[in-house]
Order: structure tokens, then C-alpha cells, then sequence
């Protein structure tokens, strides 16, 4: 294998990070609520942008800002939950989809309305600078988004899977009548589980400033991006959803090297080949495979 | 019978109003209501009465209307022949979408379709030898029914009414239909439709591509009519979602709501936009936003089935007063 193929898989991978902890804040959202929140992508724009004006204003470092944007997101999240989410749970899903719709447009459009369609970057002093080993050269930024959003991967992993209220999110998500009579507080848990949903964005937001730059519509290109993810790696499957991620970002990097215009075809194309063969997810441990019907 | 009179009166009245309004910019809101009116009956058979959200139906739309330009201008083909190729590669499309979606319950159909429209759209931004990418297709103006062009607004205007009326009509048909009936099963309880013997994947198949079908002939009239096309005008996300907008403020899975909401949105739309001018960039989708959101949390039914119950409980307590 070449030098350019290794740093290629590297930066595929690197990316792929940022992708999965974009997804696993949706694909916990849907796993919990069975809501998916076609705003995900419009959160990250905020965040991104709340990120931008702190730098802007204050000279706020993006990576200090992640922390206060997760907090900040949290209560977003929470906020939608209570008050878009919580009236509609006993309506058709289809109601909860166009209500996130709503949120979605509206959110985009005061964005553009309030803040133009001008694409703005930051500088930082840590942009331009890398890790070499050998031949091979490792942007520092991309490398802290990686390191940055596995951490937050671990941490959301690690609550779900030890603490009481972790406990208790995962119970209700399995059986909501089961898990309320048992006593769990459905309203509360729902909103931790949104809050906590969201809070990846926020950080996610922090992360990608750096590397990227922010625009009204910056969140369709990313939340697409997680749709394919979220099915890739089972819908509400938060491992698969980290997987996923680190295999979409490789698509990514490979396809863009060798069809840069079309990458996000290649995507489609996956996704279409999942549904077909294995709705379920790369684990098969998503929602979708138990309603195949038999045909 | 009421029905009727009704209908053939607001469809007598709407032929004779271009005798009366001579101004172009009414005239091309009718137009566009019209247009609107029926891609959102397109969007209602998929997701009002089969229930399968779609929010890519700009993809079908865009595909109509691509395939005409392109047969026109590229290869000279006549654009009721790129009509009939547009809507059987919508159809074929929308299937091939559909197969492996409706075999699965969930989002997956909103999440492929979304998707979908964002590859077509990529694809006709790259093929740029065929659609001339980012720039668009402008159709030379050559006046004529072979060419499906017209000098004024006012054969459009009819055009538009016909389309509007036959779609809502083949609705109507559909709502009381035994295909009408499994829709709306399938969409009520998947499971007790099966239970009932009823192929719940392959009738929503069906749906998708009729309504595929109908959405790409509403993207040849818009563009014979706007005679320009270009990736964003068509395959932008906010195209699907007011055709769904429409559908669900009106009343989804109604024959009347979708015309209802857009003979609201579409002149509110437009005048919003002319009032807020380009200082206010973007308002005006926030507003459509804001909208969606309340009237799903609030009528969640649409406006028909709402005042219809509405009138009804007044009828019932008119009844009860006449009785004391």
C-alpha cells in the first residue's frame, strides 16, 4: 500500500469520529423515543454557530466552547423534547417527523435570515499544524475532533450502560409500559435522553469548527450524512452507530479520492444495499429487522 | 349530489375568472395554486392515505421536469414524448425506492427519499454534458402546442385548472376505491391489515409510483411553463416539503385538503414574499416552519376534517336546540 492510500484511510477514519458522534446523539434519540429528529442537523448548525460568535466576540478556543456548547445544546434538546415531542408522543409518527420538519426549516431560515448565507471559518493558532510520523502527516484539529468525540463517545457508553439513570433510560427505551410501571419517570427520562441526544451535537459543534466552516444549511450535508450512519449501523443501536461512522467516514475519504463528485452517491448506494439486505444494521442489533414481512 | 353542484360551480367559476382578472401576477398565482394543488395530491396518495412519509417528492418532480428539458433542448424531442419518458423513469424510480422500504416499518421510505432527491440532484449537478450542471437548462421560447409553450398565461391557467381538477378527482375515486380502502387499513394497523389478507408492501408500492407518476407530470408543466430549470429550483428539499406542507395543513389523506392548502399557502406565500422583499431573506420558510409545527400540534387533521367537525357538532347542536 501507498503512503497517500495509508493517509487517506487515516483521514477517513479521523472524520469518521466526528460522523459517529453526530449519529449517536440521533440514533439514541430514535432508540429511547422512537422520534427522529429531522433538526439534528439544524442543532449542529447552532452549535457550530454559538461556537463562531464566541470566538468571534470573546475569543472563546472552539475546543473550550464544546463544554458549554454541550451543556447549551442539552437544554435545546430537552426544551424540544418538552415542548414538541412530549404533546405529540400518542400521535402517528408521522406527526412527530413533520414537527421536527417544522423545527428543522424554521431554525434554518431565521439562521439565514439572521446571520446571512456567508460562509464563515475561525483562525486558530493549532489550524495549519500536524503530527508527522515518517511520511505520513496527521492534521492536529482533525486528530482532537477524533480524540474528542470517541471521549464523548465512551461517556454517553459508560452511563448508559452503569449508572441508575443510564439503567433506566435503556429500560424504558426497551418497554415503555413495562419500564413506567416499574416506576421510572417517562417525561424525565425522555428528556435526558433528547438533552443527551443533542449535547453530541453540541460538542460535535466545538470539534468541527476548526476543520470546517459554518453556513445556514451546514446541518442537511451532516444529518444526511447520520441518516445513513443511524441505518447503517441498526436503527437506536448506539455501537452500531460508532461503527458506522468510522465506516462511513472511510467511504468517504476513499470514494472522494478517487470520484470526489459523486461520494455522496456512493453513499446512497449503501444505504439502499442495507435496506435490502440487512435493515437490521451492521450488528443486527437495530430496530427494522423484526418488522420484515414475509413475502 | 351536493358534492357535485358544488364542485362543477367553484370549477365553472375558476374557468371564467381569466375573463375578469387581467393581471399577470394573479393570474400566475392561480397558476402556481394550480401546480401546487396537484403536486400536493401527488404527495397525498403516498403520504396521506398510505401514510408513507415522503420528503423527497421534489425527485420525481425534478425528474418530470429534466427529462422534458433535456429531451427538448439536448435532442429535440417533442415534450409530450419527454413527458412519457419523465414520468416512466419517475415510476421505475419511485419503485425501485419503495421495494425495499415498504418491506420494513419505521422511517426508512422519509430517510431514503430525502436522501434520494439529494443524489438526484448531485447526479444533475456532475452529468453536466446533459443538464449543464449548476447553470440550468434554459428552453428557447418557440410559442405552439407541439412545443407545449404558450405566449400567454392564460392557456397555462387551464392547463393548471385541468391538472388540479382531474388529480383531485382521481383522489376522490381513489378515497372511495377498494385500493382507497387498504391504504387507509394499512396505514391505521399494518398488522390487522395483513391479518386481513391485504399485501401492505405492494399496495403502498402502487401508491408511491401513481403518485411518482403525477408528481413528474406536475415538473414538465412547471417547466413549459417557467421555460428555465436548474438543480436548486427543483431538487431543493423545500420543494418536498411544501408538498407535503400543503397536503397536511389541508388535510392529508382528504381529496379536498390538499387543494385547501394550497389555495392558502401558495397566494400567502407569495405575498409574504413580495411584502417582506429580499431584505427579509429566508422569512418566509421560517414562517411555513412555524406553521407546520402549529398545525400539527394543534389540528393535527388539517383544516377539512377540522371545520368538517366542526360544522358538525353545530349542526348536532342545532338539532338538540330545535328539539327543546
Amino acid at each position: 500500500m501507498s503512503y497517500t492510500f495509508i493517509q487517506v484511510l487515516i483521514s477517513g477514519v479521523l472524520l469518521g469520529g466526528i460522523y459517529a458522534l453526530i449519529s449517536i446523539g440521533l440514533t439514541l434519540i430514535f432508540g429511547v423515543i422512537k422520534v427522529i429528529n429531522f433538526a439534528h442537523g439544524e442543532f449542529l448548525m447552532l452549535a457550530m454557530y454559538f461556537a463562531y460568535w464566541m470566538w468571534h466576540y470573546w475569543g472563546v478556543d472552539p475546543y473550550a466552547s464544546a463544554i458549554v456548547l454541550a451543556a447549551l445544546l442539552f437544554l435545546i434538546g430537552a426544551a424540544t423534547q418538552r415542548g414538541i415531542i412530549q404533546p405529540l408522543l400518542k400521535s402517528p409518527a408521522s406527526m412527530q417527523i413533520f414537527a421536527t420538519v417544522g423545527l428543522s426549516i424554521t431554525l434554518q431560515n431565521v439562521a439565514l435570515f439572521l446571520w446571512k448565507a456567508d460562509y464563515r471559518t475561525i483562525q486558530t493558532a493549532y489550524q495549519a499544524s500536524k503530527i508527522t510520523i515518517g511520511e505520513l502527516a496527521i492534521g492536529y484539529p482533525r486528530l482532537v475532533a477524533f480524540a474528542g468525540a470517541t471521549a464523548m463517545t465512551i461517556v454517553i457508553f459508560w452511563f448508559l450502560k452503569n449508572t441508575f439513570t443510564g439503567r433506566a433510560i435503556r429500560a424504558i427505551a426497551q418497554d415503555r409500559m413495562a419500564a413506567m410501571l416499574m416506576g421510572i419517570n417517562q417525561k424525565k427520562m425522555y428528556m435526558l435522553a433528547f438533552g443527551l441526544g443533542s449535547a453530541c451535537v453540541g460538542v460535535a459543534g466545538g470539534l468541527l469548527m476548526p476543520i470546517y466552516y459554518v453556513f445556514p444549511t451546514v446541518g442537511t450535508y451532516f444529518s444526511l450524512t447520520a441518516f445513513v450512519v443511524v441505518v447503517l449501523g441498526g436503527m437506536g443501536d448506539i455501537r452500531g452507530a460508532w461503527i458506522g461512522g468510522i465506516i462511513i467516514g472511510l467511504v468517504e475519504a476513499i470514494s472522494g479520492f478517487y470520484v470526489p463528485a459523486l461520494k455522496e452517491a456512493v453513499y446512497f448506494a449503501i444505504f439502499i444495499l442495507i435496506l435490502l439486505f440487512r435493515p437490521s444494521g451492521i450488528l443486527g442489533l437495530g430496530r427494522g429487522f423484526e418488522e420484515v414481512a414475509q413475502e | 349530489m351536493k358534492r357535485l353542484v358544488w364542485s362543477l360551480f367553484i370549477l365553472a367559476l375558476l374557468s371564467a375568472l381569466p375573463l375578469v382578472v387581467r393581471t399577470q401576477f394573479y393570474l400566475h398565482i392561480f397558476i402556481l395554486t394550480f401546480l401546487y394543488a396537484s403536486f400536493a395530491n401527488s404527495w397525498n396518495l403516498i403520504g396521506g392515505y398510505a401514510g408513507q412519509l415522503s420528503l423527497g417528492h421534489a425527485a420525481f418532480f425534478g425528474i418530470g421536469a429534466y427529462a422534458c428539458a433535456i429531451g427538448s433542448v439536448k435532442f429535440g424531442i417533442s415534450p409530450f414524448i419527454g413527458l412519457a419518458i419523465g414520468v416512466i423513469i419517475a415510476v421505475l424510480v419511485s419503485g425501485a425506492i419503495g421495494y425495499p422500504c415498504f418491506r420494513l416499518r419505521g422511517p426508512f421510505y422519509t430517510l431514503s427519499t430525502i436522501a434520494f432527491a439529494e443524489v438526484v440532484r448531485l447526479l444533475t449537478l456532475y452529468w453536466r454534458d446533459l443538464t449543464e450542471g449548476a447553470v440550468g437548462i434554459l428552453i428557447p421560447f418557440r410559442p405552439g402546442v407541439a412545443n407545449l409553450i404558450f405566449s400567454g398565461k392564460v392557456p397555462y391557467y387551464y392547463i393548471g385548472l385541468i391538472m388540479m381538477a382531474l388529480s383531485t378527482l382521481l383522489c376522490y375515486h381513489v378515497e372511495r376505491s377498494r385500493f382507497g380502502y387498504y391504504l387507509v387499513a394499512v396505514r391505521e394497523d399494518e398488522d390487522a391489515a395483513e391479518a386481513c389478507g391485504i399485501r401492505s408492501a405492494r399496495y403502498k408500492l402502487y401508491a408511491a409510483m401513481i403518485s411518482a407518476a403525477i408528481a413528474a407530470i406536475c415538473g414538465v408543466f412547471y417547466v413549459q411553463y417557467m421555460l428555465f430549470i436548474d438543480p436548486e429550483g427543483v431538487f431543493n428539499l423545500n420543494v418536498s416539503i411544501q408538498a407535503a406542507l400543503m397536503a397536511i395543513i389541508g388535510g392529508a389523506g382528504t381529496w379536498l385538503g390538499p387543494v385547501v392548502g394550497a389555495a392558502l399557502l401558495i397566494p400567502l406565500g407569495e405575498f409574504l414574499r413580495g411584502w417582506l422583499g429580499g431584505a427579509a431573506r429566508g422569512l418566509h420558510m421560517a414562517f411555513y416552519g412555524i406553521v407546520l409545527i402549529v398545525v400539527v400540534m394543534v389540528i393535527p387533521q388539517g383544516i377539512v376534517v377540522t371545520v368538517r367537525n366542526l360544522l358538525k357538532v353545530k349542526a348536532a347542536r342545532n338539532v338538540e336546540e330545535e328539539r327543546r
